[in-house]
């Protein structure tokens, strides 16, 4: 049964193995390659997208399961050529390095802040426990979270 | 003509050009090169440690629809290495660990190529292995290279011998008188560490094509030249043959700084004469990651009653796998790391190189200055105890000096260590501690200090001043994360030819536009390609201000420029915008373009002391000084990091926002070399870590903000003084956290990473005293004899 989803507002429809992992439809077919394929085990996030709004390891979701599913990649969270306010923040306190983990990260902190519009930094802290990052260190990421809100109340 | 750049114009906050790219998805690493439209490779892996290999036999593989080429053995007949050619790239013969290429295979899609490579049948007959190093030393033991002394050497002066791929040694000194004199105490340890894996998140890939009968692949390299080199000498045809161009690298961290899988994507594009891509799957990457090493050490020092340490003694192993690689060059290392921070009144250092039947290792941020430095710091400590000082005041007594003389005999220049102590004390009063943090725990504190190196070498640049005002800077240089490129090497050229950096276009690698370069690692691109870019924009300078000399009828040194603008120095708006300087020198010569280059300075050490080394000096010392607090729960062996704190040696800070991330970065990644990142190797010789499930690298909740005091003015040759920034965070991490737990449990702590379990039996005192008993406590038992050297006439 052809598989039909919605990827950053178009609608396709795919003649796939129902198993394929999501990831590999957006890499492989669909030349999506901001979600990045690190571990394939869900742990490290790299892979993170929004499925109906929530921020899933696309490593770990077959196709097949997602039919008729709005998906949102790190291409289509904001209208090309502009940043939605995480991305801000990250550029505004230079924390990204090689880059790699910033597509997933960048996932779940935007659902995160949605829900969660203050956290505190051991609530940031506990939202990244499925996005790993082998080279900032966290720290900054962090600090570029909070000042949102600083922002936010000026 | 010697203008001085001032270097208040090119300190500064720069933010990286590269962010927006990689924020949005839309940066393409090597690893996403490759659609549908290219074939896919596999490679083909020994399932055992130790085997001569019968048989071959590719037909069922090549049956199989949507195979295009296999590349085996006879593709790649050079062996390369470093230091000694023993490294076949893809192995026909003998296996000597599990997971060893011996062949690869092309396909339409990824699926078919695995598919494929299952398939091959491979008979073998088992060989004895050595799968530790207490084995590969013992007498008698199976050699993993019979063949040893045939191979190329790539450089004289090595001993070497059966199981021993390299030995290193220093002598400085009368050690023996030393240790006999009646006024000195005598303390002896053995310490041990585990690997560490580098775990970048984009694995090693390449992807090759064949274009005009050369070569080109695309590549997550920190080293283009030597990717260049290797693919030559293992195909056997000429390096002008290869290109190397290299996208964005999503990580390197060392592992990247030696070629693996490149030529193999070359083989297999050259027989299709299709783009190949070839792309670690992350079980691959990991049971074959090029580790930092295991190692081991059997210390002695004779201190007298006021600290002095009069002699020292160490032998390190360190394992370099099934080939030699890097450890080789890192035996080198020690008489730097293990005998650098202090002043030693004489001195005898051995480090060895030891074939396993194991996965190679390779290099990894600070190399072995991160074990050796945890080796020193934990002896420097039960030092301390042995004479009764506080280990802070014997730390400031011993540490080196202006003048003092290193293990080697360098000299060293200016008061760096003390200082930075000093500073680290201001630090620490200025913070409340976190005792009250420990709630219950046993708490621990230690500063420690470290000293490393920038790897210095060749780099070349040129500079191109377009007739817009902008600048084009070429180099070899690659961006691998940490900002040389998009923030320090913008930055010197900017201030020197006095435009701001967004107007300087930074040219990512491609060996057939730029000259040749040792690659980005070792601290050095800032000041290698750095100094090479500041002198070509010099030279580039240099021409515009005697065109516009002519034309404002004044003295060339009397302009400046800035802003991009030529002006008359204090006379702002006297002059011209530089594109109107451009455009003369334009008509009247030609386009304006300037070559730099630099290499090592080769600083001096005393003649003779030195063995088996490949460098003798360190060109530009590093130090840094760290302190630590920490929380051991007693029931469960949990250590929790209350505070971090960083003092380090920086040269000029030329980007202090970007150095503060590099430090962050590089303390946790040497907090998981601590704590967790443990790397088992099982009875078969594997590596037991095939994915994050079971290799631990820290979250975002194992970590602390490091508190940071950058410490600049230390002597440098770097370009305005700068020193690399970005390798040394993680030097002196597990010696600190190592020495403040053994200070909290009271205890002797021997061996890293401190898991749970690990802190536990040392709690309990399951843990007894280590003693490496393939460690002679006779420093000479532990010498090869000398091997006259074995010298081939061929040294490409
Ligand atoms: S690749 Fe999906 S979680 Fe790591
Ligand atoms: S920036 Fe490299 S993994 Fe996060």
């Amino acid at each position: 049964m052809p598989i039909e989803l919605n990827i950053n507002g178009d609608t396709i429809t795919l003649e796939i193995d129902p198993r394929t992992p999501l990831l590999d439809v957006l890499r492989d077919r669909q030349r999506l390659t901001g979600a990045k394929a690190v571990c394939r085990e869900g742990f490290c996030g790299a892979c993170t997208v929004h499925v109906d709004g929530q921020p899933v390891p696309s490593c770990l979701r077959p196709v097949g399961m997602l039919q008729g599913c709005r998906i949102v990649t790190v291409e289509g969270l904001a209208p090309s050529g502009t940043l939605n306010r995480v991305q801000q923040a990250f550029i505004d306190h230079d924390v990204v390095q090689c880059g790699m983990c910033f597509p997933g990260m960048v996932m779940t902190l935007t659902e995160f802040l949605d829900r969660e519009p203050s956290p505190s930094r051991d609530q940031i802290k506990t939202a990244l426990v499925g996005n790993i990052c082998r080279c900032t260190g966290y720290e900054r990421i962090i600090d570029a979270v909070l000042s949102m809100q600083t922002e936010a109340a000026k | 003509m010697n203008r001085p750049t001032d270097p208040r114009s090119v300190v500064m906050n720069l933010p990286r050009r590269d962010a927006q790219d990689k924020l949005t998805g839309r940066t393409r690493y090597t690893s996403d090169l490759a659609g549908v439209e290219v074939l896919h490779a596999a490679i083909v892996r020994s399932t055992v440690a130790s085997a001569r290999i019968l048989r071959m036999d590719f037909s069922p593989a090549i049956a199989m629809k949507g195979v295009r080429a296999i590349a085996q053995a006879s593709d790649a007949p050079g062996l390369f290495g470093i230091g000694i050619a023993d490294h076949p790239l893809l192995n026909g013969t003998r296996i000597r660990f599990k997971g060893e290429p011996l062949a690869a295979i092309a396909a339409d899609t990824l699926d078919i190529a695995r598919a494929a490579a299952a398939a091959v049948i491979i008979e073998t007959e088992p060989l004895p292995a050595v799968m530790t190093m207490a084995d590969a030393l013992a007498p008698g033991a199976p050699q993993v290279h019979p063949e040893w002394k045939s191979y190329e050497l790539l450089r004289e002066g090595g001993i070497r011998g059966g199981n021993i791929a390299w030995e290193a040694r220093v002598t400085r000194g009368d050690t023996d008188a030393a240790f006999a004199r009646p006024d000195v105490t005598i303390v002896e340890d053995c310490f041990q560490v585990g690997r560490q894996n580098q775990l970048p998140f984009e694995p090693r890939c390449a992807v090759a094509s064949y274009e005009d009968g050369r070569y080109h692949i695309h590549t997550s390299t920190q080293v283009p030249w030597t990717v260049r080199a290797v693919t030559a000498k293992t195909l056997g045809v000429s390096a002008s043959r290869v290109r190397v161009t290299v996208p964005a690298v999503g990580g390197g961290f060392g592992l990247k700084f030696d070629c693996t899988i490149e030529p193999i994507a070359a083989i297999l594009a050259q027989k299709t004469g299709r783009t190949v891509s070839l792309v670690h799957s992350r079980e691959e990457e990991n049971l074959t990651c090029l580790c930092r090493e295991n190692a081991e050490v059997r210390i002695r020092s004779a201190v007298t009653a006021e600290g002095d340490i009069v002699g020292r003694e160490a032998t390190v192993l360190m394992d370099c796998g099934a080939y030699g690689g890097e450890q080789v060059f890192l035996t080198t290392m020690t008489a730097h790391t293990l005998g650098g921070n202090y002043k030693l009144g004489s001195v005898r250092m051995n480090s060895r190189a030891v074939y396993t039947n194991t996965p190679p290792n390779g290099a990894f941020r600070a190399c072995n200055g991160v074990y050796n430095t945890f080796f020193l710091e934990r002896h420097t400590d039960n030092i301390a105890k042995a004479i009764g000082m506080h280990p802070m005041e014997f730390r400031r007594r011993a540490v080196l000096g202006d003048g003092d003389i290193g293990a080697t005999g360098q000299v060293f220049q200016g008061e760096v260590l003390r200082p930075m102590l000093e500073r680290m004390a201001a630090l620490r009063d200025k913070t409340p501690d976190c005792r009250e943090q420990a709630d219950g725990r046993l708490y621990g504190r230690a500063t420690t200090v470290g000293t490393w190196f920038i790897f210095v070498g060749p780099s070349s640049a040129t500079v191109n001043l377009n007739a817009d005002g902008s600048a084009t800077l070429v180099t070899s240089g690659v961006e691998i994360g940490s900002g040389t490129m998009v923030q320090s090497l913008p930055q010197i050229v900017a201030a020197t030819l006095g435009l701001s950096p967004d107007e300087v276009i930074v040219k990512a690698a491609d060996t057939d536009a730029a000259g040749r370069d040792l690659g980005v690692g070792g601290g050095r691109a800032t000041v290698s390609i750095g100094a090479a870019s500041k002198m070509a924009a010099e030279r580039v300078r240099d021409q515009i201000l005697d065109i516009a000399a002519e034309m404002l009828q004044a003295q060339p040194e009397d302009l400046v420029l800035t802003q991009g603008r030529v002006e008359i120095a204090g006379r702002p708006g006297t002059g011209m915008p530089i594109t109107t300087a451009i455009a003369r020198a334009e008509a009247l010569h030609g386009p304006v373009s300037g070559n730099g280059n630099f290499t090592a300075p080769g600083v001096q050490a005393m003649p003779g002391c030195a063995a088996g080394h490949f460098i003798d000096a360190i060109d530009i010392p590093v130090f840094a000084v760290h302190d630590c607090e920490v929380a051991v729960d007693p029931d469960t062996g949990h250590v929790d990091v209350l505070s971090y704190k960083v003092v380090q040696d920086v040269g000029l800070a030329l980007n202090p926002r970007a150095i503060h991330s590099q430090i962050q970065g590089g303390v946790v990644q040497g907090l998981g070399y601590a704590l967790h990142e443990k790397i088992t190797i099982g009875l078969d010789g594997g590596l037991e870590q095939p994915g994050f499930e079971h290799y631990l690298v820290p979250l975002a909740c194992d970590v602390v903000p490091v508190k940071i005091d950058l410490y600049e003015g230390a002597p440098s040759i770097g370009p305005l003084g700068t020193k690399g920034a970005g390798e040394v965070p993680i030097l002196n991490v597990g010696a600190t956290v190592a020495c403040a737990v053994s200070r909290a449990i009271e205890r002797d702590v021997w061996e890293l990473p401190l898991t749970p379990p690990q802190v536990l039996s040392v709690l309990q005192g399951r843990t007894g005293r280590m003693d490496h008993s393939h460690l002679s406590a006779v420093w000479q038992e532990n010498l090869l004899e000398f091997v006259a050297p074995h010298r081939s006439l061929d040294h490409s």
